[in-house]
């Protein structure tokens, strides 16, 4: 074993716990399910029995993560694409249209606050009104 | 053409290369054709000349070739803004994925072989009557012809790479119940098989790490023939059974873990989103000590000489320290990960 070998191993042992530091305290958030960057007006929060909250891209991403952990979740917030207030899911109105929020999953559903916001935007771009994808059943 | 400094670079390097890659094939043949063993002493400095400048050339071109395979990577992550719905270099390999699939499997191809070459060149020129040159030259005309279709490949891709059309995000490739990377291991070790690829995982490359340790120890040189040839070619079938091994860990178990998505397996977003940032670092750790594996297999097969053999060990040592060491870092970083993550 010589001193460039331990030398070495010091280096990447530091590397490595730069790398987690990163992640743990710098990273700024992304998609819990595919990891991209989060636009401000599709984010869904899911907030957990536990009280901590997963941040999503879209309803696309949302829903499927959504469905592998519905014993965890507390509530779903959306945000309304058009004011960008955030609401609980089960209050929002969906659309599902041919107008996409995000061309990496092919996202077409759509969230609205106000009734006649989704019924503008159903008629704008060819939609219909869907339920809401995060319903708790109990 | 998608013009930015990496494609700019990139083509430039290939250019480069292939140029000088073309002269390097040529040379290397009319050497080859006019090589003697034995050359008479007025012709012996023009002859040990031209032979220099041949080598120098193959070195120069070899190592710029070299780097060119994370700059590839580089370029392909530059790509993912210019294309719409690609969201990391997954989507980016949409486009022309033939022309990719094989840049991508020719890259490291070439990067194995080069370094291989170079090594022997190294043994060969740190030997006083160069007893490898004929050797080294039949091996070179090999790089070269890698490193030419190599090189066209770059050029052909860049000229012609642009953004035309719309791709799928990689999450519905990677993250769809029946993935390759999924449906391959669990045919192999059952329904549990993300726990077994694990432990499969930490075994082969300990494994590994101990027989490489083997070969560094002062009482190596005492083993006889027999265990001595058993620890290497169980090193050579251990090296080979590790590859798939460690990529199907990866896009199972590691990636997931440490991008902290657990449901999203794309190992191109773990190497390029920034996600997990030393991740190439640990992938690259990981090949270097494959390669130099293999690397010490190709100085066994072709440095088998009298003359060389002292100079040949000492390097076959150095190969090795950096193959376990390379083992052992990327095991020690990624274990330190999925700790503290």
């Amino acid at each position: 074993m010589t001193k460039k070998f331990w030398i070495g191993l010091i280096i990447i042992l530091f590397i490595a716990l730069m790398g987690v530091s990163y992640q743990k305290f710098l990273k700024n958030p992304h998609c819990a399910y595919d990891g991209s960057p989060v636009t401000p007006i599709y984010e869904i929060d899911i907030v957990l029995k536990e009280k901590s909250t997963k941040k999503f891209c879209s309803i696309y991403c949302a829903s499927r993560w959504f469905k592998n952990n519905v014993t965890l979740i507390d509530h779903v917030v959306v945000t309304d694409e058009i004011r960008g207030n955030k609401i609980d899911s089960y209050m929002a109105y969906f659309v599902e249209s041919e107008l996409i929020t995000n061309e990496t999953n092919d996202n077409r559903i759509h969230v609205f606050q106000q009734r006649q916001d989704a019924i503008t935007h159903a008629e704008k771009f060819h939609g219909t009104m869907t339920d809401d994808p995060f319903s708790l059943d109990e | 053409m998608i013009v930015n400094i990496y494609t700019l670079i990139m083509l430039f390097v290939a250019i480069f290369s292939l140029s000088l890659g073309g002269f390097l094939f040529l040379s290397t043949i009319r050497t080859l054709l006019s090589f003697k063993t034995t050359v008479p002493l007025e012709d012996k400095s023009k002859f040990e000349r031209k032979g220099y400048l041949v080598f120098l050339l193959a070195c120069v071109t070899l190592s710029v070739r070299m780097i060119v395979w994370p700059w590839f990577y580089f370029m392909l992550q530059s790509f993912v803004s210019e294309i719409p719905g690609a969201m990391c270099m997954f989507g980016v390999t949409q486009i022309f994925p033939s022309t990719v699939t094989f840049l991508q499997i020719i890259k490291p191809i070439s990067f194995f072989i080069m370094g291989g070459w170079l090594l022997c060149y190294y043994i060969d020129k740190s030997t006083p009557t160069a007893p490898l040159a004929r050797k080294n030259l039949l091996f070179l005309l090999i790089v070269c012809g890698v490193l030419l279709a190599d090189g066209i490949g770059d050029i052909y891709y860049v000229i012609r790479m642009k953004p035309l059309m719309s791709v799928s995000c990689c999450a519905t490739f990677f993250d769809v119940p029946m993935r390759p990377s999924a449906m391959i291991p669990q045919a192999v070790f059952g329904r549990n098989f993300q726990k077994i690829l694990f432990i499969v995982y930490y075994v082969t490359n300990i494994l590994l790490i101990a027989l490489l340790f083997t070969s560094m120890s002062k009482k190596w040189v005492s083993v006889t023939s027999l265990p001595r040839k058993i620890v290497l070619y169980s090193q050579y079938a251990i090296g080979i059974i590790n590859i798939p091994v460690v990529i199907y860990t990866f896009i199972e178990n590691i990636a997931p873990r440490l991008m902290q998505l657990p449901y999203h397996h794309c190992i191109y977003c773990f190497m390029g989103n920034g996600m997990v940032p030393d991740a190439p670092i640990m992938l690259g750790l990981f090949v270097i000590g494959t390669f130099a594996i293999g690397w010490m297999g190709i100085i066994r097969l072709l440095c088998k000489n009298g003359e060389a053999r002292l100079i040949t060990e000492r390097l076959l040592l150095k190969v090795n320290n950096v193959s376990v060491f390379c083992f052992l870092a990327s095991i020690i970083m990624i274990t330190i990960h999925l700790i503290l993550i």
